[in-house]
């Protein structure tokens, strides 16, 4: 287990482990990032998700040596970076490379020369220089453009380059700053797979932020999570999707509705935990099943959750259906249709997904999955605006 | 492992991989802890370039004309005896002479700048809203407006007009014109013609950012292409009224004119006067620096005017995407018209008096009353080859100038990278201010600054003695080109995105390798141009020299003026003449350099103006 498992390539990096202690960064009087943690072991891949403002790209500045920090210590493998602004190496010493969200190509140096340009650390013989910086340009598909200059190539293929400029080097540590945010839906699709297979065959350590909660899940071995500068959730993709720590982590990554609802205390013993939610605002009353963040949050009036995944549409009349609703918009998505849902009683779904179509109009029963859906009381999702 | 998800592997592989780390209290540092110790010699070392361009930039600009300014109001802060604080200079320099030259300046500037807004805005508007003919020619002509010293168009127009002068030689009686032109109305008409680029490029500028909407919207709704333009002029307000205060203290600042034309016809000016009271044995630089004062206080007239006009209104217009405006077709007649008198205007503002000089220059004993000469290459060959040391003056400022031009850029690079720097806060700010102010700082004030402040006591105790040598000339030419260089390079840097200095630098750059790899390369264009005006400006450039040049080693401009003051305009006039050409040849010289050696990227990098 470990980075060995996870460097599937040739294992020519040596990948750094990474340890972030309690970084804290003031802008005058404003907090950027307060009292982050978080250790990355070799070869892994971390995806830092959140909203603009929550500190994410602070943080990967920080690592890059970009930024100082305020307080709080950085250290990469047995080498610390930043210690609260007493010691601060310098980018260029920390052996690392970087995809930046603007791509930041030099525009007097053509795709080529932008990809050499990283390997002068190195200090190679010059015959080996251009070969190998062609050579990246052909893995990452751009083996005929090396003569062009950033501005006579696409925005995806200026960010292929990029990304062959930040894996030449062999570079232990490799950082992702927004990389696909520029770039058309379907382009981003495709790049976010290179950069998946790239970084991994690379074996390198790498830091992704992001603040797509799709690229985030597809991406990440594991995911953090910041909010206003506080990182409020590790974990893996589905533990962070399954099992959000509060309202905010929750609708950041992609709710279809919040629903009223009344938490009652379990039986005692190992079940405690598994208390039964009534939903409060729908017709009947009905009680979801073992909602997953139940018992973490306590008892009482409070918002259920609900993942998009864990709404069911059916026949009105269709048994099981414990919520009913009237479709009042059909979206066709390709691989089947979502639809947005009123709900008899006070409430709204959107993004319900089916493989068939629903007819606007169409009066609906819906089952909800427990799994997808989180018990908030009342003080906590007031706290947790999403900001 | 409780996770629902479908790849247990990966969840396990992750839960291992990430772990969070426990938050570490920070020890309470103490009073005087090591830590705090650290952190302060860290912070010294990181602002250590600041601190070294600070120090330049006192050395340059705030001490001597922080000093030299100070004495008039408090000659014994500056170890000077006398009183702690007097204002007797100010009244001395509020009276008398000097206050009739204030007056005249003030006067001469006000109708200079609303001429020039006039006719540089007018040009701007044809040349980028019409399809008035030659519109590419007249920009250039424009910048080689902005490289020809006021004296020199002051002195070519009078090898023209003057009792035998070059009309006269030619049988043309200008006796009429000429005594017109001796005096108030050669002097404003003169600055007119010169101050025009200044006009030009602001006016230019606005009409820029100017989205074609708001003249479309006028279209629309009814009025008429001259009924557009009239709806759009109270829009460019702000435009016009900025290239009207720049006119303003470009015109009370000039030493050009004032030290030949206005000079020569009893038209006493302000910086006239203030070369005198130096000049004069005993220099009074008490009376020098109150009126250093008042040509100072003065720049902030037209910025009060601006401030009023434009009081509680807000005339927000670029959008950031502005569309190109579509031109405006001229009908044939006018189309000939507004040719006609754009020719007339350039032929007025460069040509006259640069073929005035270039005849005169040509001729024999020109200027002497005896004879009325031959055409000849004598006083080329008198200035060029000749044993006269007469080469000599040409050889030193061409030295000098490219000294100045390369101190400028090596200076200009790091002051304009500080002031485009986001996170320099307060630094950025007083440096901003001290060259923004500098700009509008009539280089008369600055180079009797020098004299003053480079023979304080204080530099000869410890061994540094500036006054009338080389250096203390380089010093005083960087100090005026350095403010304007700034100003030029700071847009093009500013449109550097950080994150192109900050890949070099993740990818393994040091910050100097930085420099020679990413930045200057990507501002090369913008550098030659600024190292190219520089240069040109330095090498005919007229107050600093003549105040600060060695004795013994006249710089070129000083020696026109010598010439010609003397009688010589033979040789002044072959000497100008061959100034002049210096500078094209070294500015299209450059360029064609540039376009044939330079890198192939190097070509692509942000140009000035783009």
């Amino acid at each position: 287990m470990g980075s060995a498992a996870n460097a599937g390539g040739a294992g020519l990096a040596r990948a750094p482990r990474v340890v972030i202690q309690d970084a804290t960064k003031q802008f005058g009087s404003k907090v950027a990032l307060d009292g982050v943690s978080v250790e990355v072991t070799p070869g892994s891949f971390l995806v830092l998700l959140g909203p603009s403002g929550s500190g994410k790209t602070t943080l990967l500045r920080g690592l890059a040596g970009i930024e100082r920090l305020t307080s709080g210590r950085i250290a990469i493998g047995d080498r610390v970076m930043d210690d609260g602004g007493r010691t601060h190496v310098a980018p260029e010493h920390r052996n690392l490379s970087m995809v930046f969200q603007d791509y930041s190509l030099w525009p007097h140096l053509t795709a080529v020369e932008n990809v050499a340009f990283a390997l002068k650390r190195l200090q190679l013989p010059k015959t080996e220089v251009q070969p190998r910086a062609q050579g990246l340009l052909d893995r990452v598909g751009l083996g005929g453009l090396g003569d062009r200059y950033p501005n006579q190539l696409s925005g995806g293929e200026q960010q292929r380059v990029a990304l062959a400029r930040a894996l030449v080097a062999n570079t232990g540590l490799l950082l992702f700053d927004e990389p696909l945010s520029n770039l058309d839906a379907n382009l981003r699709e495709e790049l976010r797979i290179e950069i998946s297979t790239l970084a991994r065959e690379a074996g390198a350590t790498s830091v992704y932020i992001t603040h797509d909660q799709g690229e985030a899940f597809a991406l990440g071995d594991a995911v953090g999570v910041l909010q206003r500068g506080r990182l409020v959730q590790y974990g893996t993709p589905e533990d962070v999707y399954y099992r959000p720590v509060n309202p905010f982590v929750a609708r950041f990554t992609g709710l279809a509705g919040e629903l009223d609802g009344e938490a009652e205390p379990g039986g005692a013993g190992p079940e405690a935990h598994a208390a039964r939610v009534r939903l409060t605002s729908v017709e009947g009353a009905p009680v979801v099943g073992a909602a997953s963040a139940l018992g973490r949050s306590g008892t009482g009036r409070g918002k259920v959750l609900i993942r998009h995944t864990a709404a069911r549409i059916s026949a009105a009349d269709a048994s099981g259906s414990t919520i009913r609703g009237r479709v009042t918009d059909v979206a066709f998505r390709g691989r089947g249709y979502d639809h947005a849902i009123e709900l008899v009683g006070e409430g709204r779904l959107v993004g319900v997904h089916d493989e068939r179509r629903w007819s606007r109009g169409d009066h609906v029963g819906m089952s909800l999955d427990g799994t997808g859906c989180f018990f908030f009381p009342d003080d906590k999702v007031a706290d947790d605006a999403l900001t | 492992m409780s996770s629902p998800g479908p790849n247990r592997e990966a969840t396990a592989l992750a839960d291992e991989a990430i772990r969070p780390v426990g938050q570490f209290r920070r020890a309470a540092p103490g009073l005087l802890s090591l830590e705090r110790v650290e952190a302060a010699v860290s912070a010294v070392r990181r602002s250590a370039g600041s601190i070294a361009l600070w120090a330049v930039l006192a050395a340059l600009l705030v001490v001597p004309i922080g000093a030299f300014l100070v004495q008039a109001v408090s000659p014994r802060l500056v170890g000077l005896g006398g009183p702690w604080f007097t204002l007797d200079n100010l009244a001395h320099a509020l009276s008398g002479p000097t206050l009739r030259g204030l007056v005249d300046s003030l006067a001469v500037s006000s109708v200079t700048a609303v001429l020039c807004v006039a006719i540089g805005g007018s040009l701007a508007w044809g040349v980028h809203r019409t399809d008035l003919p030659g519109r590419r020619v007249w920009p250039v002509l424009v910048w080689a407006l902005l490289l020809v010293p006021t004296f020199l168009t002051a002195e070519g127009w009078q090898y023209l007009l003057q009792p035998q002068g070059v009309l006269a030689q030619f049988g043309i009686d200008a006796s009429g014109i000429y005594a017109v032109f001796f005096g108030p109305v050669g002097v404003v008409f003169v600055l007119t013609m010169s101050a025009l680029p200044f006009a030009y490029v602001v006016v230019a500028a606005s009409l820029l950012y100017l989205g074609p909407e708001f003249e479309e919207a006028a279209r629309v709704h009814g009025a008429g292409p001259w009924q557009a333009i009239r709806i759009v002029i109270p829009i460019l307000g702000p435009g016009l009224l900025s290239a009207g205060a720049i006119v303003f203290a470009e015109t009370m600042s000039d030493f050009g004119v004032a030290s030949t034309l206005a000079a020569s016809a009893h038209f006493p000016v302000a910086t006239y006067e203030l070369f005198q009271a130096i000049n004069n044995n005993p220099a009074d630089f008490g009376l020098a620096a109150a009126v250093g004062w008042l040509l100072v206080a003065s720049a902030a007239i037209p910025i009060a005017v601006q401030a009023r006009a434009l009081r509680g209104r807000t005339y927000a217009v670029a959008s950031g995407r502005t569309r190109q405006a579509t031109r405006i077709r001229l009908s044939p007649a006018t189309r000939l018209v507004a040719f006609g008198a754009t020719a007339t205007l350039f032929s007025l503002a460069l040509g006259a008096p640069l073929i005035g000089a270039f005849v005169a220059s040509l001729l024999s004993g020109f200027g002497s009353e005896i004879s009325v000469g031959a055409v000849t290459l004598d006083n080329y060959r008198a200035v060029l080859l000749g044993d006269t040391g007469l080469a000599q003056p040409l050889v030193f400022s061409t030295i000098m100038a490219t000294l100045a031009a390369v101190v400028t850029i090596a200076l200009g690079l790091p002051v304009a990278r500080l002031l485009t720097n986001r996170s320099a806060g307060r630094v950025a700010k007083a440096t901003d201010l001290v060259l923004l102010g500098s700009v509008a700082l009539p280089g008369i004030v600055l180079a009797a600054g020098y004299i003053f402040a480079y023979n304080l006591p204080v530099f000869g105790a410890v061994g540094l003695n500036l006054y009338e040598t080389a250096p203390l000339l380089v010093m005083g030419y960087v100090a005026t080109a350095l403010p304007g260089q700034t100003r030029l390079m700071v847009g093009p840097f500013s449109q550097l995105q950080d994150s192109l200095a900050h890949a070099a630098r993740v990818h393994g750059s040091s910050a100097l390798a930085t420099w020679r790899r990413v930045m200057i390369p990507m501002l090369s264009r913008v550098l030659l141009w600024a190292a190219m005006l520089t240069f040109a400006k330095t090498l005919l450039e007229l107050p600093v020299s003549q105040l600060l040049y060695p004795p013994g080693s006249p710089p070129v401009s000083v020696a026109i003026n010598a010439y010609v003051a003397g009688y010589h305009y033979d040789v002044g006039t072959a000497m100008t003449v061959v100034a002049l050409a210096e500078e094209f040849i070294v500015i299209v010289g450059a360029l064609v350099l540039f376009a044939l050696l330079a890198p192939r990227g190097w070509r692509r990098a942000i140009g000035p103006g783009t």
